[in-house]
């Protein structure tokens, strides 16, 4: 199949269709996602919960991705380990994507294990040439497996490396640059990592190259007093949708995503925080709010979907 | 340590994982790597940056919290009755003690766990709970046959259309999502009255599918529980129920309509089960009823027992040996 036809790009700057507001599927959802209509556009399926063989989740991830677009998100990509790249993984997240034609796909710039073992958190890099090479050529790599470009996430983090020369979102921008990746900005863990590592947020947006920019995510987090922890069970706080609205603003419409993860709620909360990222959205925007206008990449049978141009 | 080469990415990958693992914490992990010779206090805070608030060790601290009660959490969810079976504390420390012999080699969690019940056989907790090991198999099967390949169950029709005079020859093949078990202990009553006990559906064999791994997680952070509800601080222990019977068990663990169940065997259904699962004839299957029986009460056991099989839907097909000719 041409990736192309997989990853529909109808901006001129070439990002991928804006898919309008959506939320993380997660399995306390599943019924009430199947349901019937939902207020939301789009699903983010997390990729490592669906590399399995068969059982309920692949089935709900082929009915959902029935009747809405969904982006692949993964936590193990590993894109800054020493570690070798893990083909194993990469055929099957390519078998998924082929599977399921996701909007795009993405992961984190991090890295999550060493020497084989797999922490399964997303730890972060130092921010030097040497590790901007590293990442970059792996960026390329793994495109160049999957035959697409994917995007790639800025992490909450709680410690930095003293020899880092680069700022966090100078590493991004140029991750960007040079692989011709894509940027999934997290305007939560912009918030986090800003307080815990004391920078400037707006600094940080405005040092990220706007055509770059194919997702934001949202999410709560949890103030710890002398940090914040990037938990995903709370509502998102007033100061980081008040960035949300500068992000907007600067980036223009970018597929936005409601992530919560612990003490899940119902499927209304999310679709509240939804409507309000929407609602900010069309007011940056000045557009009524509604549902998503400029939505471009469609739902229906991924098996349909490698005719579009 | 000159900091910005590839060499150094490794090795600060390796540092931070060493202190992010450790047991005991990082503070005790940098007091070892300082006895080893590999780093010493002043050379990490060279490369990890912390401040008054919140100074570099309490920093990495927050990612050694991360690690280990994420996979905890985890194991929890992969085991929910082998952790009800042995509370919370003794769970917290076969966790680390597994963990440190058998950490993550998968992109993906559901694999945490694949190695737990073999590791429990030579744990000192066995000679507490002997059970456990039996327990946790089958908690672990469960989740195994949870996202097995699909496979269409064998129809009644299927089987009818077999040839009267040839269906002794014909053999079964199981669908995927299907595991034979053998114990060395009463493992599924007790897997029901702790079910029981944790409000589940009392019904051993219909109970509800196991977790999707990692389900929920996502990239959420993890921190050590408060104090309140920290493992050795108000751990109720083990529950007070009577300790399983050792003797000799089977079950059987499937997924139907993507609900997993399991049920317990007698040994006679068990034994035909392993006929069956290794390719011998519905023929032979027979013989093994007839011992001590008539023909037609062995045959009519066999209807029977082969009758559950469909409804349950563990058959994936039946074919005999040879096309005939």
């Amino acid at each position: 199949m041409n990736p192309d036809a997989v990853q529909s790009r109808d901006r001129s700057d070439g990002r991928p269709s804006f898919l309008g507001h959506g939320v993380g599927l997660r399995r306390d959802h599943f019924e009430r996602v199947l349901s019937g209509p939902t207020d939301v556009d789009w699903f983010e399926a997390l990729s490592e919960n669906f590399m399995v063989e068969g059982g309920r989740p692949l089935d709900v991830l082929t009915r959902v991705r029935e009747r809405y677009p969904v982006v692949l998100h993964g936590v193990s990509l590993s894109i800054g380990s020493t570690d070798p790249l893990d083909e194993a993984y990469l055929d099957r997240l390519d078998a998924l994507a082929r599977r399921f034609q996701p909007a795009w796909v993405s992961d984190h710039l991090c890295w999550t294990g060493v020497g084989g073992r797999n922490a399964h958190d997303l730890l972060p890099l130092p921010y030097t040439e040497a590790a901007l090479e590293h990442v970059v050529g792996r960026v390329q790599r793994v495109q160049e497996r999957l035959g697409r470009p994917i995007a790639l996430e800025n992490v909450s983090s709680y410690v930095a490396y003293r020899h880092s020369t680069l700022p966090e979102w100078e590493f991004l921008a140029e991750v960007a640059r040079r692989s011709g990746c894509g940027i999934l900005l997290d305007i939560n863990n912009i918030y986090v990592s800003a307080r815990n590592h004391g920078f400037d947020p707006r600094a940080y947006l405005a040092g990220i190259p706007p055509h770059k920019v194919w997702q934001f995510h949202l999410a709560g987090h949890s103030n710890k007093g002398a940090y914040l922890l990037d938990t995903h069970d709370h509502p998102v706080i007033d100061p980081v949708w008040d960035l949300y609205r500068e992000a907007v603003l600067r980036f223009g419409p970018v597929s936005t995503l409601i992530e919560w993860d612990d003490r899940i709620p119902a499927f209304e909360r999310l679709e509240q925080e939804s409507q309000r990222a929407r609602a900010i959205h069309h007011e940056t925007l000045q557009r009524p709010a509604g549902p998503a206008a400029m939505t471009a990449a469609p739902a229906g049978r991924p098996s349909d979907l490698g005719t579009q141009p | 340590m000159k900091p910005g080469g590839q060499a150094d990415l490794r090795r600060s990958q390796e540092l931070f994982w060493e202190l992010i693992t450790a047991p005991e914490g990082v503070r005790a992990a940098i007091d070892d790597l300082a006895r080893r010779g590999v780093a010493d206090g002043p050379s990490l805070n060279a490369l990890f940056a912390g401040d008054e608030g919140l100074p570099a060790v309490e920093r990495l601290d927050i990612y050694a919290n991360m690690y280990f009660y994420r996979l905890l959490d985890c194991l929890a969810e992969d085991f929910p009755k082998t952790l009800a079976a042995v509370g919370p504390a003794r769970f917290h420390n076969l966790v680390t003690d597994y963990l440190l012999r058998h950490p993550s080699e998968h992109p993906s969690l559901r694999y945490l766990g694949q190695r737990l019940p073999q590791f429990m056989t030579t744990h000192p907790l066995l000679g507490e709970f002997p059970h456990l090991a039996d327990l946790a198999r089958l908690e672990w099967a469960r989740a195994d046959v949870f996202d097995a390949p699909d496979a269409r169950p064998l129809s009644r029709d299927a089987l009818a259309r077999l040839p009267q005079d040839r269906a002794g020859d014909a053999k079964f093949t199981f669908i995927p999502a299907f595991a034979l078990l053998r114990f060395d202990h009463e493992v599924v009553g007790l897997w029901r009255r702790l079910d029981d006990r944790a409000g589940g559906h009392g019904d051993t064999a219909a109970a509800g599918g196991a977790a999707i791994h990692g389900g929920g997680s996502g990239n959420a952070a993890r921190e050590a529980p408060g104090p309140d509800d920290s493992p050795s601080g108000g751990d109720p222990g083990p529950p007070s129920l009577p300790a399983p019977a050792r003797r000799r068990t089977a079950a059987r663990v499937w997924r139907r309509d993507f609900i997993v169940y399991h049920s317990s065997l007698d040994e006679e259904e068990s034994r035909c089960l392993e006929l069956a699962q290794s390719g011998e004839s519905i023929g032979r299957i027979c013989q093994q009823l007839a011992a001590g029986r008539s023909l037609a009460k062995a045959t009519a056991r066999a209807g029977r027992m082969i009758q559950s099989w469909l409804e349950d839907g563990i058959l994936a097909e039946v074919a005999l040996s040879e096309a005939p000719r």
